[in-house]
C-alpha cells in the first residue's frame, strides 16, 4: 500500500471514528517506517495506534506498549488488572 | 448591624427563632457562600448509581459549575473525579458515555484509567517520546472526589474536609437499618426531574414538614390525616417526617408490590420521609422506596431529580410495571402540587420586609432544624 492510500485510509479511519481501522492503519504505517529504519517516524505512528487501543481496551494495546517501550519510548504498563 | 448577625436568631431556639434571612434565598453572593461552606463543604449528592449502571459507563455531571466525572470501574465500584485532564485543564468526557478501556483526552490524548491513573502521555517528551523525566504519571493521576454511595445516591465531599459519610450520616443509616438491603430501581417510568423556580432550600424546608399536607396535598387526607403524623429532627443531622397510617398501592386485582424482606412490623403500616442535610430527600415504605437529589442551579432555581426504587427487579417482575407506573405518576402529582409553593415562598423572599419568618414551635421543628444546620455551616465557614 503507498504512503497517499495509507493516508486516506488513516483520514477515512478518523473521520469514523473508527478505532479497529485506527489501530489496524497507524499499525501498518508503523511497521512501514520500521522496515525502513525510521524508528522515529514508526514511533510516532506506534504511540498512535496504542493511544487508540488503550482507549477502547483492545487486545493490541500490551503488544503495541511492549515495542514502544524496546524502543525506549514509553513506561511498560500492566495490563492484567 | 453587621449583615451576618441575623443568623443568631436562626440559632435561637425553635420557639422564638425566625428563619435565614431573605439574602440566603435571593443574593447571588450567599448563595457562592452557601457553594462553599456548605454544599461542597459537606456530603451532597449529585446523582444515582444506576446512571453508571455497567463497568466503564462515564457521566458527566456539572455540580455548581464544578465538573465531575463518575465512573463505575472494572470491580463494578463507583468513583468521582475532577472532569479536568492533568495537562491542560481540557474538559474529558462532555457527554455519558461507555468508557471501553482509558478515559482520553480530546485535545493531546492523555489517558486514564477508569481509577484514575494517569496510563499514557503521547508524545510529552516529543514526537513519538511517550515519557518525560519531569512528568511523573504516578502524580498526575486524576483528582479524586470523596465519594460514598448510599441508597443508590453517589454523595460527594468536594472539598474533602467533612468526617467520613459513615461518621456524618451513621444515625439515619442506623434508624432505617431495616431497610439496609438491595433495591432496584423501576426502570424509565420510575425516574422524572421538575424544574423548579425556588432556591434549593426551600424544597427541602416544604419536604421535610408535615404541616402542609392538608391544604397542599388535600387527597391525602382521606388516608393520611395531620394527626397520623410526626416530626423527625436530629440537631445537626436530618430531619423530615413520619406517617403511621402508610397505605399500600393496589391495583384493578387488588395486587400490591412485593415488600422489603425483614422488616419489622413498624413498617407495617408506617413510613417515613427524611431531608439527609444538605440535598437528599429520601423516602421509605414498606414496598418501595425513592431518593430526590436537589440540583442548586442558582440562588433561584433548582432541578429535582426523582427516583423511585423496588425490592424486586424490574427483570424478575414484569407483572408490576404497570403498577409502578401509576406509583411513579402518583409521586410525581404529590411532588408538582409542591411547585406553586416552593416557587411561592421564593417570591416571597424578595419582599425586603419579610425577617425570615415564625415558626410554629409544634409543627415546624423539622423546618428550623435545617436552618439551624445551614446557620450553623455557614458560621463554621466565616469563622475559618
Amino acid at each position: 500500500m503507498d504512503k497517499t492510500e495509507l493516508d486516506r485510509l488513516l483520514l477515512d479511519a478518523h473521520d469514523r471514528n473508527d478505532h479497529a481501522a485506527l489501530i489496524r492503519y497507524y499499525t501498518l504505517a508503523a511497521d512501514t517506517c520500521e522496515q525502513a529504519q525510521d524508528i522515529d517516524a514508526a514511533c510516532f505512528y506506534l504511540t498512535h495506534a496504542f493511544v487508540f487501543a488503550l482507549e477502547c481496551g483492545a487486545a493490541e494495546a500490551d503488544a503495541l506498549n511492549q515495542r514502544l517501550v524496546a524502543h525506549g519510548r514509553g513506561h511498560r504498563l500492566n495490563f492484567s488488572d | 448591624m453587621n449583615k451576618h448577625s441575623a443568623l443568631s436568631s436562626v440559632l435561637a431556639d425553635v420557639t422564638v427563632a425566625n428563619g435565614l434571612p431573605n439574602e440566603h434565598y435571593v443574593d447571588p453572593a450567599i448563595f457562592a457562600e452557601e457553594k462553599r461552606s456548605v454544599l461542597f463543604a459537606n456530603w451532597s449528592g449529585i446523582g444515582f448509581g444506576k446512571d453508571v449502571p455497567e463497568e466503564g459507563d462515564a457521566k458527566p455531571v456539572d455540580f455548581l459549575g464544578m465538573p465531575l466525572l463518575i465512573v463505575r470501574d472494572r470491580d463494578g465500584e463507583v468513583g468521582v473525579f475532577q472532569n479536568t485532564c492533568r495537562h491542560r485543564g481540557m474538559i474529558l468526557v462532555d457527554t455519558p458515555r461507555k468508557i471501553g478501556g482509558a478515559i482520553r483526552c480530546p485535545y493531546h490524548s492523555w489517558c486514564y484509567s477508569l481509577k484514575g491513573e494517569l496510563r499514557a502521555t503521547p508524545h510529552v517528551g516529543g514526537p513519538g517520546q511517550n515519557k518525560h523525566e519531569d512528568v511523573n504519571r504516578d502524580e498526575l493521576g486524576l483528582i479524586r472526589v470523596r465519594s460514598f454511595v448510599w441508597r443508590d445516591v453517589i454523595f460527594v465531599n468536594v472539598d474533602g474536609n467533612a468526617p467520613a459519610f459513615e461518621q456524618v450520616h451513621g444515625a439515619l443509616m442506623e434508624r432505617w437499618g431495616d431497610f439496609d438491603k438491595p433495591i432496584f430501581h423501576g426502570g424509565e417510568t420510575s425516574s422524572f426531574k421538575l424544574e423548579v423556580k425556588t432556591n434549593w432550600k426551600l424544597a427541602v424546608e416544604n419536604y421535610c414538614e408535615s404541616y402542609h399536607l392538608p391544604w397542599v396535598h388535600p387527597g391525602l387526607n382521606s388516608y393520611s390525616r395531620l394527626e397520623d403524623h410526626y416530626n423527625i429532627e436530629v440537631r445537626g443531622q436530618y430531619s423530615g417526617q413520619g406517617t403511621l397510617v402508610y397505605r399500600q398501592l393496589t391495583d384493578q386485582d387488588g395486587a400490591t408490590f412485593p415488600d422489603f424482606e425483614g422488616l419489622s412490623d413498624k413498617w407495617d403500616e408506617g413510613a417515613e420521609y427524611v431531608a439527609l442535610y444538605p440535598n437528599v430527600l429520601f423516602g421509605v415504605q414498606r414496598d418501595h422506596s425513592f431518593a430526590i437529589v436537589l440540583e442548586p442551579v442558582d440562588q433561584g432555581n433548582t432541578v429535582e431529580h426523582i427516583e423511585l426504587y423496588y425490592a424486586k427487579s424490574i427483570e424478575d417482575t414484569p407483572e408490576y410495571d404497570g403498577l409502578r407506573a401509576s406509583n411513579a405518576q402518583l409521586w410525581k402529582t404529590v411532588f408538582e402540587e409542591d411547585v406553586f409553593v416552593v416557587e411561592g415562598m421564593q417570591k416571597g423572599r424578595h419582599g425586603m420586609l419579610f425577617d425570615g419568618g415564625r415558626f410554629s414551635p409544634a409543627m415546624d421543628g423539622p423546618t428550623h432544624n435545617f436552618h439551624h444546620w445551614v446557620a450553623t455551616q455557614i458560621e463554621n465557614g466565616r469563622a475559618e
